[in-house]
């Protein structure tokens, strides 16, 4: 019986995992095929007749590099303000004592239940008057700085021992200096996790590019791709072949950092 | 140190959010008393955005559609709980497992629309290839509504099963191991533990997923934008509208009552989920 329990939680597990990753594989299928295999029926799971072209072709016929070095630059400037300001913010919350400190975290906290899509009416104007309309600034700035990450620096922030910061003030070293030499390094975890999920959130994020962006060579990965369902009605093999190259660094970065995102899960949940 | 300090780290965190959060959360509710447009100057209107919004039938579809898409929650609860707990019982192979389950979690939702879009094609998709093995015949899993919800439905679980299965997880590491191996040396199975013991004691985390779950389900736009960008208005979601009406129609006014709309609800859920925290003390 306990033995006939475990086989059977297995082969669950076994299944779901199938499920997880089955949709992966007939989409890196589908980028190696040939347009007589495309539409072959009964499909074909192996492409039998592996063909690279998909892969040039949507090079060459999409500015699909600059996408790439779009999605690149706007997940590198937000992760970078993001990781910047929630770690000042999150270090003044958290080690010091000042009027007002409640309120600033209360405020912060309640940013998080405003939801992206409520204010983008709104964030528009504001993009647009400030200049920023159909330009990668104006698709980092309004979500560089989020109240979650704020949260999560601060607890990182809180976790260390009282003892630390005395030893700083002991050898007289600015709050700038306790900041960024002797507090932000024991905040390494943390600040991994936050990198991971702005990357992931960054990279993978439509709705608001997709306001802004108007002009093709402004496009990131993602409204492009949906820009190429558009257009090559029925081109499947080259969004397939741009999908793929558009997932892989997401699942570089993830394989890499897996430790680091589950941990940010858990304190996200736990709060 | 002077006084200032603590304020001067702060400054940063606040212009952002101020500039880019609060203001245009308090902009919405104005501009939805305007008739505003990008391409002219706006005039003040009152409640005629509203008394439109409430007479026009694409209005209360979508409002409807978004709140069926809500059913998902309590079926992604039930199968991220089941492999929360089977996934936790392993000796080995837990990590192998997590990571295959993240996958569609770390997936963005515009390439999981794509394959999924392939999968579920009338003709040429592999979900009806299956079917027909079985003799089934096709089924229009774009093309006809209320289908429609349901083949979305089933990528919104494909892709947030092992999301809140990692949270199910974190919940079950706070139960201390003594309750459980308490329960177990009384004699209890461990059908009688996980529904007795574990559950009841799970139910913050059940609280805060059917939240977390529920308000990513109202909100659902690119799902719909990729998969099914043909089909009418009435059969899409509350936010598909708000971005036909603000950014292909240019009525910001019209799309600021939309969005409006789409707020109250969202924070009517948070104070359910604030009530619900106070609550259990």
């Amino acid at each position: 019986m306990k033995l006939a329990g475990k086989t059977l939680i297995v082969l669950l597990l076994t299944l779901g995992a199938f499920i997880a990753v089955a949709p992966f594989l007939w989409l890196l299928s589908t980028s190696f095929k040939g347009t007589e295999e495309l539409f072959a029926f009964p499909p074909s799971l192996i492409p039998k007749h592996g063909v690279t072209q998909n892969y040039s072709g949507v090079w060459n016929a999409v500015p699909f590099g600059i996408y790439f070095i779009n999605s690149i630059i706007v997940a590198a400037t937000s992760i970078f303000l993001n990781v910047l300001i929630s770690s000042l913010a999150g270090f003044s919350l958290a080690r010091f004592r000042f009027r007002g400190r409640n309120f600033f975290f209360f405020l912060i906290i309640s940013t998080m239940m405003i939801p992206k899509e409520v204010i983008i009416i709104p964030l528009y104007t504001t993009v647009l008057r400030m200049g920023m309309a159909d330009s990668l600034l104006g698709v980092i700035l309004p979500f560089a700085v989020e109240g979650f990450g704020i949260y999560m620096m601060r607890l990182a922030f809180l976790s260390i021992p009282k003892e630390i910061e005395e030893a700083g003030i002991m050898d007289g070293v600015s709050s700038l200096q306790l900041w960024w030499r002797v507090m932000l390094p024991m905040t390494k975890p943390s600040m991994a996790a936050l990198t991971i999920f702005t990357f992931i959130g960054t990279w993978g994020d439509f709705l608001w590019p997709l306001v802004v962006l108007k002009s093709p060579e402004h496009y990131t990965l993602q409204v492009g791709l949906s820009s190429m369902i558009g257009t090559f009605v029925d081109n499947y093999r080259y969004v397939a072949a741009g999908s793929v190259l558009a997932i892989v660094p997401v699942i570089i970065v993830f394989l890499f950092m897996q430790k680091y995102f589950e941990r940010g899960i858990f304190a996200g949940a736990s709060k | 140190m002077s006084r200032r300090t603590p304020y001067f780290f702060l400054l940063p965190a606040i212009v952002f959010l101020a500039w880019f959060m609060v203001v245009p959360a308090l902009q919405i509710f104005y501009y939805s008393f305007l008739n505003y447009s990008v391409f002219s100057a706006s005039t003040f209107v009152g409640m005629e955005n509203y008394r439109r919004l409430f007479a026009d039938v694409n209005f209360w579809w979508t409002l409807l559609n978004s709140f069926l898409f809500i059913l998902v929650t309590p079926v992604l609860m039930f199968l991220s709980l089941v492999l929360a707990l089977c996934v936790r019982n392993l000796q080995r192979g837990t990590k192998l497992f997590r990571t295959f389950y993240f996958l569609p979690v770390i997936t963005p939702i515009v390439i999981a629309g794509i394959i999924w879009r392939w999968i579920f094609a009338e003709d040429t998709g592999i979900a009806n290839y299956f079917l027909s093995l079985l003799s089934i015949p096709n089924v229009h899993w774009l093309t006809e509504y209320p289908t429609t919800i349901i083949s979305i439905m089933l990528v919104t679980i494909w892709r947030g099963a092992g999301y809140y299965m990692m949270i199910f997880l974190a919940g079950l590491a706070l139960i201390p191991k003594e309750v459980e191996e308490a329960s177990l040396i009384d004699g209890a199975t461990i059908f009688q533990q996980t529904f007795h013991i574990l559950i009841p004691l799970l139910k913050p985390t059940l609280i805060f997923i059917f939240v977390i779950s529920s308000t990513a389900a109202i909100k659902i736009f690119t799902e719909i934008y990729i998969m099914i960008p043909g089909a009418p208005m009435a059969n899409k979601a509350l936010v598909s509208f708000l971005y036909q009406q603000a950014f292909e129609r240019f009525d910001l006014g019209y799309g600021s009552a939309v969005g409006v709309v789409l707020f109250l609800i969202t924070l009517s859920f948070s104070y359910v989920n604030i009530k619900l925290i106070e609550q259990r003390g």
